[in-house]
């Protein structure tokens, strides 16, 4: 009998959990931070038509310098004001 | 009394099937791997004097800790020897610095592999290959050092592809890619030494970087004429990849670094002939397809593959027969910028 050691960060996987969906759409403040890729402003352009057509009251967009490295902290803060945050990934 | 190891454990009949619980599992690259049990965890821990729960480095985006008993894991299941851990140790503390971008460049579709270049005394004490057939197979040293930081990469950043890895096409330097410079023929200081480490220390230098671009040119005993070859390389890249400038590694062999010798070049001179040459324009792009964006701009402009010499990062390695180098490209431009870590600093 072998004992062996699992090679993971964490023994139950990546904890990836979904956000708490808000109560309501209606009057909420959503911020969309766009990832810098090429077709994030075009699908942003979409999201916030539909966002709106069910009653947010604001979108704040915000742009990521580059797409390879974290949002600047004046950024998040800019963001975190918001009721809901939309951070976009991959291309 | 030794601290107690903290990873979860799991019993299996025998080391083949250890490996099938791994590969089930998707703890491995695909390739087989040695049993990381209790004992054999504590000797590589050992090894580097580090307990279990030494922080050996923290990814800077994700805030992932680096503990040393996942370091040591990952040696063993690589197949490394404990002498071999303290340059892997060294190699996560130069990838977390945030410079180098360790979750962009394992994250990205660009599929970048962490290219590694060991310098110094400890070369030569583990059996590192730093002549023939240097960037592939030929010693145990080179090909699982290179292996450990993949399997820590997919087992403790998530990098697994289809998964936090979003590669599209990677490349083989995936499974493994770590080379050693072969100091002892080669008339110029080491990259190490250029790049402010001691004599007499020993040190890993990292870059996230493209595949290896194998170039041929043994037709001429003019050093100019010579990097005109790798000059070309990069600019095809810049072209073809990516135009943005960064850190580019060339690998020079032997036969061609006789020829700079012979001219009384430097390693400084190949950087400054380089830096000049290897430019292309804007409107370059519209030769190989990518009308569509050279237009969007002063198609005048020159763009140059390194910001200044220094960009250009000079290795001997490789056989001592053949007209053969290579350039190695950076993942993307300047967003990952290559680090030095002295090893047992």
């Amino acid at each position: 009998m072998l004992r062996v050691l699992d090679p993971r960060q964490f023994a139950e996987g990546e904890p990836v959990v979904m956000a708490p969906p808000l109560a309501k759409l209606e009057g909420a403040v959503v911020g969309l931070l766009d990832n810098a890729k090429i077709g994030t402003a075009k699908f942003y352009d979409h999201l916030e038509a539909v966002l709106k057509s069910h009653g947010v009251r604001e979108v704040v967009r915000r742009r990521k310098p580059d797409s390879s490295r974290p949002a600047p902290e004046p950024m998040m803060g800019e963001l975190s004001a918001a009721d809901a945050v939309v951070s976009g990934i991959g291309d | 009394m030794p601290l107690d190891l903290q990873s979860k454990t799991y019993d299996v009949a025998d080391d083949f099937e250890a490996n099938e619980l791994f590969q089930k599992n998707g703890w491995t690259d695909g390739l087989p791997i040695v049993a990381p049990t209790d004992d054999r965890v504590r000797r590589f821990l050992d090894a580097v004097r580090l307990g279990p729960g030494a922080l050996v480095g923290t990814e800077p985006v994700r805030r992932r800790r680096i503990t040393a008993e996942k370091v040591a894991i990952a040696a063993v299941m690589a197949g490394c020897l404990p002498s071999f851990m303290p340059v892997v140790t060294a190699i996560v503390t130069a990838m977390c610095r945030p410079e180098y971008s360790l979750h962009g460049s394992n994250a990205s579709t660009g599929g970048a592999a962490p290219f590694v270049v060991v310098n110094g005394p400890i070369r030569l004490a583990l059996g590192m290959n730093a002549t023939h057939n240097a960037l592939a197979n030929a010693s145990r040293a080179n090909a699982t050092i290179g292996r450990t930081i993949r399997l820590l990469i997919i087992n403790v950043l998530g990098g697994v592809p289809g998964q936090l890895d979003r590669s599209t096409l990677g490349h083989p330097g995936k499974f493994t890619y770590c080379v050693a410079e072969d100091e002892e023929d080669s008339p110029w200081p080491s990259l190490a030494a250029e790049r402010g480490v001691p004599a007499g220390a020993s040190a890993v230098t990292v870059l996230g970087c493209g595949a290896p671009h194998q170039l041929m040119n043994e037709w001429t005993h003019d050093p100019k004429e010579i990097l005109d070859t790798y000059a070309a390389v990069m600019r095809a890249n810049m072209l073809t990849y990516s135009i943005w400038p960064g850190n580019y590694f060339v690998v020079i062999p032997k036969q061609h670094r006789q020829i700079f010798a012979a001219a009384g070049w430097t390693k400084r001179d190949i950087r400054d002939y380089v830096h000049e040459t290897a430019r292309v324009t804007r409107g370059q792009w519209r030769t190989v397809g990518k009308a569509a964006v050279a237009g969007r701009s002063d198609e005048a402009r020159v763009y140059p593959a390194l910001r200044v010499p220094e960009d250009l990062l000079v290795v001997a390695a490789g056989g001592p027969a053949g007209g053969f180098g290579a350039v190695i490209p950076p993942w993307y431009g300047t967003k990952g910028q290559a680090q030095t870590a002295q090893i047992g600093a």
